[in-house]
């Protein structure tokens, strides 16, 4: 499988805090990478490293070949980079329709009438269909968290980066979201996900990053990952304490 | 039925357009200078409405494309004899250009420092031209219009740019551009990293809104028919917008409308007590906020849904 993401020595630093330590990894075309870490590891920083959110201090992210590392968080979406947030930040004032259409005529590049056969292809993946003109700001979070998922989806990515989507929810919410993830999946965009959820993980990734205080620790098989020594005394070994 | 209501909405707009354009044949010069005064306002307010409430955009420094916009009006017809409402048009252009050029350092700027920054800019053209020989410094210039013009022009001249503003909003908001707007309005990173350029959309809005600003204001000074450093840039003019915008409802495409009528009734109707007024309608504007703080239009859209010209998407 080809390269689509590659991340070079990436270093963000906060004050005298390193956030994100010299990262280095791959993400392979069509796959689904998990990202696993303690609290505080550096996983959403990295995203918003990805993103354009954030710029590194040092090193340099090649995206499909390209480096992107001080391109806009726009021009990365326009590219194919799509996100969600840990916490879903939907447009509160627009309602489910708009918050997609956003998404597929800003960052698809779609015009508005082309846009919206695909947001509803999207309405009808994610499961809200029947809540198209509610306001974003009166869902649940079940639905605020499949929003996130369409709404990344709405800009035609070629990479979805997944920011704890199933946290906070029940088992059978959480199944339902895997279940959209794997269909997105299914659709050749290639993921990367952070989750606390390890069993989730597990199953749904093909392979697992683990990083600790901005640092690789492990990466490849997620069983392996999650078994080995550096991992379970950088990451479980935390969660213990 | 409510549908029903709601799709009759261009008629009754319409018909209530042409009403508005048949003002000067009534005869009462008295609704004929309200009606201007309201269509001027609403023009003005709509702009910084764009500004505030959809781009985020604080400006506390609309009077200097006011000021531009009087004073290019007033140079080309007293000094080149350029035609009239060409002069208007070219003092929307200037204004748009002063944004331009105030782009270059605001928009570096954030929230407050972005609303002092623009504030800082009417001070210095105050002050620049108030020391400026060419417009007579301080005292001013007397606007000779070319060719002379009647009041029913003016009042056409108004209508046209208070019922095209809201129609230029209207448009905007249902466009690409409006669309991110809307987006930016609710959560600006987000909109970024959805593929929404942020800074393009600012500008646009910063210099359709200098554009229109400057050519109301034109119109306005053309009617006033004297023009002075000291009325035109001052900030009397964005606070004046502020209290329009805010009871009518920021943010809202109806909000200035219903606010300008309510400012220019109570500027009207205070105006023998002039020394009072403006505390008047300060009183009014903190009871607004305290009381319905999304405005008049912004608390009826939010507790009944009510809306006429909405740029929402089904």
């Amino acid at each position: 499988m080809v390269d689509i993401l590659a991340v070079n020595l990436l270093t963000k630093t906060f004050g005298r805090l390193r956030a994100v330590d010299s990262l280095t990894f791959e993400v392979r075309e069509g796959e689904i990478l998990g990202v696993m870490g303690p609290n505080g590891a550096g996983k959403t920083t990295l995203f918003n490293l990805l993103t354009g959110v954030y710029k590194p201090d040092e090193g340099d992210i090649q995206y499909q070949g390209k480096d992107i590392s001080h391109e806009s968080p726009a021009k990365r979406c326009r590219r194919g980079i799509g996100r969600t947030y840990q916490i879903p930040r939907p447009f509160d004032k627009l309602t489910v329709f708009e918050n997609l259409l956003v998404g597929a005529v800003h960052g698809g590049g779609l015009s508005e009438k082309r846009a919206r056969g695909k947001v509803q292809d999207i309405l009808n993946l994610i499961g809200l269909m029947s809540k198209t003109d509610h306001f974003a700001g009166s869902l649940p979070l079940l639905d605020r968290k499949t929003l996130e998922l369409g709404r990344a989806l709405a800009t035609q990515p070629t990479l979805i980066l997944l920011d704890e989507i199933a946290g906070g929810l029940t088992e059978k919410e959480a199944t339902k979201v895997l279940g959209i993830v794997r269909k997105i999946s299914e659709q050749g965009i290639t993921i990367v996900w952070i989750e606390h959820l390890l069993m989730m993980m597990a199953e749904g990734a093909d392979r697992l990053l683990a990083i600790s205080e901005g640092r690789w620790l492990q990466c490849g098989d997620p069983k392996e990952v999650m078994n080995s020594t550096e991992v379970l005394d950088g990451y479980l070994g935390a969660e213990e304490e | 039925m409510k549908k029903a209501i709601y799709n009759s909405r261009w008629y009754v707009l319409a018909a209530l357009v042409l009403i508005l354009g048949i003002v000067p044949l009534m005869g009462d010069q008295y609704l004929l200078f309200f009606c201007m005064l309201f269509f001027l306002y609403l023009a003005l307010a709509q702009m910084w409405n764009l500004l505030a409430g959809y781009s985020g955009l604080i400006s506390l420094g609309q009077q200097s494309f006011v000021g531009m916009g009087g004073y290019v009006v007033a140079v080309m017809s007293n000094y080149y004899g350029v035609y009239i409402w060409l002069g208007v048009l070219l003092g929307g252009v200037f204004s748009a250009l002063l944004g331009l050029f105030m782009s270059l350092f605001i928009f570096r700027m954030k929230g407050v420092y972005f609303a002092i920054g623009t504030w800082i800019f009417s001070e210095a053209l105050l002050i620049w031209f108030s020391n400026w020989e060419y417009t007579k410094y301080g005292m001013g210039l007397f606007i000779k219009p070319n060719p002379n013009i009647s009041m029913t022009e003016i009042y056409y001249a108004s209508l046209i740019v208070g019922v095209g503003s809201v129609a230029l909003v209207y448009g905007i908001l249902r466009s690409k551009l409006g669309l991110g707007l809307m987006a930016m309005r609710d959560d600006e990173a987000v909109s970024e990293t959805m593929g929404v350029e942020v800074f393009r959309s600012k500008l646009y809005c910063f210099l359709i809104g200098a554009f229109v600003t400057g050519s109301t204001a034109g119109i306005l000074y053309i009617f006033q028919v004297f023009i002075q450093p000291y009325k035109a840039f001052a900030i009397d003019w964005t606070v004046k917008l502020v209290f329009i915008v805010i009871i009518g409802g920021i943010g809202t495409l109806e909000g200035p409308i219903v606010g300008a009528f309510v400012f220019v009734l109570l500027s009207q109707t205070l105006a023998e007590y002039f020394s009072v007024s403006m505390l008047i309608l300060g009183a009014i504007a903190i009871l607004v906020i305290l009381i319905a703080p999304k405005g008049i239009m912004g608390t009826l859209q939010e507790k009944l849904g009510f809306e006429i010209l909405s740029p929402r998407r089904k």
